[in-house]
């Protein structure tokens, strides 16, 4: 366990995703698109409304621009991998009183960490969009369940990416190719009753969608038409894609 | 495996598909030696250095390090061990003393000797100037110097280096080569080190291994690698007034081989097996026949001599 603290330290102390630079520009894109975008369209779209539920569309956006930046800051941290390869020290760490299985627990616990403290940033920088909301326990809880799956299914992911790539152009490719449409293609902008069917389907298959609209469920009441599903299919595509980017960073060589 | 053997290397064969990186390699290393483990590039030596740091399996045979076997008990072996490996390795977002001491902490040394450590390492490897600065920053000298110093933050009993001095000039280089030398004798540190640098082997090892093409050429300490290698001294003379029969009458010492002479027959090159012997008997025997010497050196063997004759497989 000592040995595991001590990973988590290191790992915390050595990421990327936590470098005050880093943060500070990642901040930037959740301003705009709550206090710009949201404001604006807003003004177009009023209220959204799902069945009974209404909910006016800046909360609606905050909401799912958390997701978005647990997405990035995630992935950041999964990205970790990819670091310590690059920068010699997964050899380095493995040649230590290390066994595999603690480097890589240490990450996933980094990954929640950060994907939590980033996307807690973004819920302080909405605040006064979320002010007069009504917190239950019940949203308390559906909105920590969908950080820590989501912060795991990103993470786990990312981590599945390291273990593959090898040039930091690589990463990027990969990166930019992944993140933007997952960002877009999930109900963080709009809900999915407005999707056209072909991007609904695929939106179905990404967690953010999932992880957005429990959060929403907890805090607004909105059922919308994943919530019967979403709630055992978040855990179950964060546990099937840790496992598989576990399974896959064992292999790692050296 | 005697009580005092630290690793013990039983028939190591390491194969990557097709490639048969190590090709039967045994040795011994003894508690408190500098072992050195020479050759020329992807003779092997990082591979077996992988194997007894327990990074990857062995294809066949066995590896005991500390007592310990590489495939059985590899935590075992890695608490007891230092590391430092031919690649860079650092925290590239980390300043100097946060490298120093985050690596200190990933070993469990307490808050205050990690700071003791962090400052007397610094002053050693010459990085007090940069301790603030992020590692990114530094040059790659300065990084290599980082990743070597690291390693002492935490306390073994044995301490693999590859290849260190790669990259580090030579007053830091020599700096390294004593701090182990020191470190070794004052604490009975057991030093495993790679190197295609000769003269750091011959300085530092007080026994070398050859490997090329993934086997053991020969092993010993230097002195017994130059006799097995029959590696001869070389006397250089030169004579007032030469002639070609100064050749011959060189030649006609039992001892002496391989005599080659200059253009202006005044320089004379031999190669001679037991010199502080044969010196005398040459120099009288030329004075003797009317030769006047007025110059005389002596350039001993050197472990790049027995390296190039080993590896070229001339014994």
């Amino acid at each position: 366990m000592k040995r595991l603290i001590r990973l988590l330290i290191r790992d915390l102390k050595s990421s990327v995703g936590l470098s005050w630079h880093l943060l500070a520009s990642q901040l930037i894109m959740p301003i705009v698109y709550i206090f710009i975008m949201g404001l604006t369209f807003a003004n177009i779209i009023g209220e959204v409304t799902i069945g009974s539920a209404k909910v006016n569309y800046v909360q609606y956006l905050a909401i799912g621009v958390v997701f978005g930046q647990l997405m990035l800051s995630a992935s950041y941290a999964g990205a970790m991998v990819f670091f310590d390869k690059r920068m010699g020290m997964f050899e380095q760490i493995l040649a230590g009183p290390f066994r595999r299985w603690e480097y890589f627990s240490s990450k996933i616990l980094s990954i929640i960490l950060q994907g939590l403290f980033g996307s807690s940033i973004v819920i302080l920088i909405a605040s006064p969009i979320l002010i007069g909301l009504n917190l239950t326990f019940k949203g308390i809880i559906y909105t920590i369940f969908s950080l820590i799956f989501a912060s795991l299914f990103f993470g786990s992911l990312s981590l599945l990416i390291s273990a593959y790539v090898k040039t930091d152009q690589s990463l990027n490719i990969v990166f930019n190719s992944i993140l933007p449409p997952l960002t877009f293609i999930s109900s963080i902008f709009y809900p999915l009753e407005v999707m056209p069917d072909p991007l609904k389907y695929i939106a179905l298959i990404n967690p953010l969608t999932y992880a957005a609209d429990i959060t929403r469920y907890g805090l607004f009441s909105i059922t919308s038409t994943t919530i019967p599903y979403a709630l055992p299919l978040l855990p179950t595509l964060s546990i099937i894609t840790f496992t598989l980017a576990m399974h896959t960073a064992y292999k790692i060589r050296l | 495996m005697s009580r005092n053997t630290v690793i013990s290397a039983r028939n190591l064969v390491k194969d990557y598909g097709d490639v048969r990186a190590l090709d039967g390699v045994s040795f011994e290393v003894l508690k408190g030696e500098v072992f050195g483990f020479i050759g020329p590039n992807g003779a092997g030596k990082t591979t077996t250095v992988r194997i007894l740091t327990t990074l990857i399996p062995p294809s066949g045979g066995k590896a005991f390090v500390l007592g310990f076997n590489v495939v059985k008990n590899p935590v075992d072996v890695r608490c007891r061990i230092g590391y430092v490996q031919q690649q860079l390795s650092f925290e590239p977002f980390m300043t100097v003393r946060e490298n120093l001491e985050v690596y200190g902490l990933l070993w469990g040394v307490n808050r205050q000797e990690r700071r003791r450590r962090a400052d007397f390492l610094a002053e050693i490897f010459g990085l007090r100037d940069v301790m603030e600065r992020k590692a990114l920053e530094l040059s790659l000298g300065q990084r290599k110097r980082l990743q070597v110093a690291r390693e002492f933050m935490h306390d073994m009993e044995l301490l693999f280096l590859d290849e260190p001095t790669v990259g580090l000039d030579p007053i830091v280089k020599r700096t390294l080569l004593d701090f182990i030398r020191e470190k070794a004798k004052r604490e009975r540190l057991t030093v495993f080190f790679t190197t295609h640098i000769m003269s750091e082997a011959e300085y530092l090892c007080d026994r070398i291994a050859i490997i090329d093409k993934g086997k053991i050429l020969a092993c010993g300490t230097t002195e017994e690698l130059k006799e097995r290698f029959g590696v001869e001294t070389i006397l250089e003379l030169v004579v007032q007034e030469g002639d070609g029969e100064i050749v011959k009458l060189l030649e006609s010492i039992h001892g002496v081989k391989e005599v080659t002479q200059s253009n202006d027959s005044k320089s004379i090159r031999l190669a001679v097996v037991d010199p502080y012997s044969k010196t005398p008997e040459i120099l009288s025997l030329l004075s003797k026949e009317g030769y006047h010497v007025t110059e005389l050196r002596v350039k001993e063997p050197s472990l790049e001599d027995v390296f190039i004759r080993a590896v070229k497989g001339e014994s």
